[in-house]
């Protein structure tokens, strides 16, 4: 009944233009004409050149790059499901074709004599990347594709670019920046991965104690979330630095605590700061969604005979998680993001990079840390995400 | 069998329920009705202590309620609400085996029961068991909760305006169906509304309350013949009582045998109601009318005259 239904959706539109798609590719086409592909430069210091598009590959290879964008935007006029299925192949097909692209002017555009040359990716290659991941989400849609078909359509892209990575993007600048320090980069994602976790972990049991709490005593939900609010309004760097003498006193005191490695700076105040910043949506998200059950649901459950114990476990409880898990979700987003700022009072993570980029005037550097985070984030929201739709009241949506 | 001795609820300053007294025999469909915040609805829940009585005693089969487990005391009991309360995340087998579950009934047992009240209500099993109550319509959605109250079979049944969010025709339905399962099942049932026309339809003792008193109880004819006060008569329709009456007395207890004369050619059924009769009446501008049996023969014959007659019967 619903295949049919969609099925006569698209047929339906067949006949008239897809909007989105249609607009995706002429601003990928735009950006790819005018913007600049890649920007090479002889060495770290000095700014890059920008280079267009028909630099890289001159003009008969521009009018080939140009050819499946040109093809999905014949076939986005008169959408059909078997065109929808051949462009949702072609966007595949161009973005696990960008990295050979950019080593292709990694080729042409570096001079191979300067070992410190060095290529950055240009303004017209990251739209084109960004436009063609948004263009492959709606084909995703109207295909109605399932989740996972959707994830492993990336699969292509992501191999190609590992493959690139390893073999033929030596003078790209990201890279260049990763070659001296693979270890730290590796060790950074742990402490970064290690720091959002425990934080989320912490903040999760001790979220769900307080709204259990708030939700018995009327007293301590208005003062615990006054507390709560007033934390988030402190600004994170404020909140490290009011941090470091009360910990630096402590751990100066308390014997135990200095041989855990708790002192004014370092992962401890990182961490008290994050959960106190991951507390608030966490205990406003449980504490509505517990609260927000349906209380006819729960009047029923009660008339039927149901033990408070049973109430909760059987009822309110699995009618509550998708909120809550959506509050894990915003609280894991926020963490790791904010993780990269706890690399200032020293406790490590991919904000280091950042930094240190900052610090030295390196973009690709600060690349180096952002991108990663930004990742993470995007697949925390997605993983959540998909786990929340999974756990909705009356299966699948 | 339910009973009431001179049970009262206050909140605080305030009194919801004040000294009723109150008997259900077994087998019998009581109706609370009464304007919002008359304590209609609170004393429904003091019945199966959702709500504690302040004061006097409630018995069920003689034995004080306070005697029983809370949650023992609700799984003799059947509770179906307006909102319906079904579970959005079970399916509709599940939220109807809900009951039995609780009293740890073996599984092959609660499926056979489920599918025999599935197969009463008109819910066949193969459609509607793995649905979710998102995809029932309100009708079927209040049916499943009939369902699921039903379905430890428990002899007293506790309805709070069950039908209430329903559209009229699925309620008249429902009323339909609700009254047919009791002349099979002979439930004791307390149901609650503040729907007039559903109070007579389904009543075998209308109790009237109002600021947390019984203002009147006992049969719904005896109510409409003789109201206690203006309050009562009020509720019950006012000048609207006659028709009132006339749906509850059905064509057979006033028509006349078959005479020689020549029958009218518009009909009536013989179980029709006194008022579906005069609406024909009006409706055909005749004076008369054939009575017919289920198999559209005449059995007798109705005039105006009988129909307003005076009250022979009672």
């Amino acid at each position: 009944m619903s295949v049919g239904g969609i099925k006569a959706i698209v047929s339906r539109d067949a006949s008239r233009p897809n909007v989105v798609l249609v607009s995706l590719l002429l601003a990928t086409l735009a950006g790819w004409l005018g913007l600049d592909a890649v920007s090479v430069a002889p060495n770290r210091i000095v700014p890059g050149q920008g280079h267009a598009a028909w630099d890289v590959a001159g003009l008969p290879g521009l009018a080939i790059s140009l050819l499946p964008m040109l093809a999905v935007l014949w076939l986005a006029w008169r959408p059909s499901r078997e065109r929808l299925r051949l462009a949702l192949a072609l966007v595949v097909v161009m973005l696990a074709a960008l990295p050979a692209w950019l080593a292709l002017a990694a080729a042409r555009l570096v001079d191979a004599d300067l070992p410190q040359a060095r290529m950055g990716v240009g303004a017209g290659a990251w739209v084109a990347l960004f436009l063609l991941l948004l263009a492959m989400i709606e084909l995703r849609t109207r295909l109605s594709l399932s989740r996972p078909l959707g994830w492993s359509l990336l699969l292509a892209p992501l191999v190609s670019l590992v493959a690139w990575l390893t073999f033929g993007l030596e003078p790209l600048a990201l890279r260049q920046e990763f070659q001296g320090r693979s270890a730290g980069f590796i060790a950074a994602i742990g402490e970064h991965l290690l720091l959002v976790g425990a934080a989320v972990g912490i903040s999760l049991v001790l979220g769900v104690c307080l709204a259990l709490t708030m939700r018995r005593w009327e007293r301590v939900r208005t003062l615990g979330f006054a507390v709560l609010n007033f934390l988030q309004t402190i600004p994170s760097l404020a909140l490290f630095g009011l941090l470091l003498a009360p910990l630096a006193w402590l751990s100066a005191h308390v014997g135990w605590l200095a041989a855990l490695g708790v002192s004014g700076i370092g992962w401890a105040p990182a961490l008290l700061a994050l959960v106190g910043y991951s507390l608030l949506p966490m205990v406003r998200n449980t504490y509505v969604a517990l609260d927000e059950v349906d209380p006819g649901v729960i009047d029923a459950a009660r008339g039927m005979g149901m033990s408070r114990a049973q109430v909760f476990r059987q009822v309110r409880l699995p009618l509550a998680l998708p909120v809550i898990l959506e509050g894990v979700r915003i609280t894991t987003v926020q963490a790791i993001g904010l993780t990269a700022v706890a690399a200032l009072i020293g406790a490590g993570g991919l904000g280091t990079f950042i930094f240190q980029g900052l610090g030295q005037a390196a973009m690709d550097l600060v690349l180096l840390g952002a991108l990663p985070i930004l990742v993470m984030a995007l697949v925390a929201d997605a993983l959540l995400g998909a786990l929340t739709d999974l756990l909705r009241p009356g299966g699948a949506t | 069998m339910i009973e009431l001795i001179h049970v009262t609820k206050r909140f605080g300053e305030t009194t919801a329920v004040d000294d009723i007294s109150l008997r259900v025999e077994r087998g019998e469909l009581c109706v609370l009705v009464g304007t919002s915040g008359c304590g209609k609805s609170t004393t429904l829940r003091m019945i199966n202590r959702l709500i504690e009585h302040s004061d006097g005693e409630i018995h069920i089969d003689g034995q004080q309620i306070r005697e029983f487990r809370e949650e023992s005391l609700r799984r003799r009991m059947g509770y179906a609400i307006q909102s319906t309360g079904l579970f959005p995340h079970w399916t509709v087998e599940r939220n109807i085996g809900l009951v039995p579950r609780l009293l740890k009934w073996p599984q092959a047992r609660i499926r056979e029961r489920v599918e025999e009240l599935m197969a009463m209500l008109g819910l066949p099993m193969g459609e509607f068991a793995g649905k979710y109550p998102r995809q029932l319509s309100g009708g079927q959605a209040q049916r499943v909760g009939v369902a699921r109250a039903l379905a430890a079979d428990p002899d007293i049944l506790l309805m709070d305006e069950p039908f209430g969010a329903l559209d009229p025709i699925t309620r008249e339905t429902l009323q339909e169906e609700l009254r047919d399962l009791q002349s099979r099942l002979q439930k004791t049932i307390v149901f609650v509304t503040h729907d007039m026309d559903e109070a007579l339809r389904l009543a075998d003792r209308l109790v009237v309350m109002d600021q947390g008193r019984i203002k009147q109880q006992g049969h719904p004819l005896e109510l409409l013949r003789e109201p206690a006060d203006d309050f009562v008569e009020s509720l019950l329709g006012g000048e609207d009582r006659g028709l009132k009456e006339a749906a509850l007395l059905s064509v057979s207890e006033r028509m006349l045998p078959l005479s020689p004369r020549l029958l009218p050619r518009e009909r009536v059924s013989q179980h029709a109601s006194l008022r579906e009769a005069l609406s024909i009446m009006l409706w055909r501008h005749a004076e008369r009318l054939a009575v017919v049996d289920d198999e559209d023969m005449p059995v007798g014959e109705l005039s105006l005259r009988k129909l307003v007659g005076a009250k022979a019967h009672d």
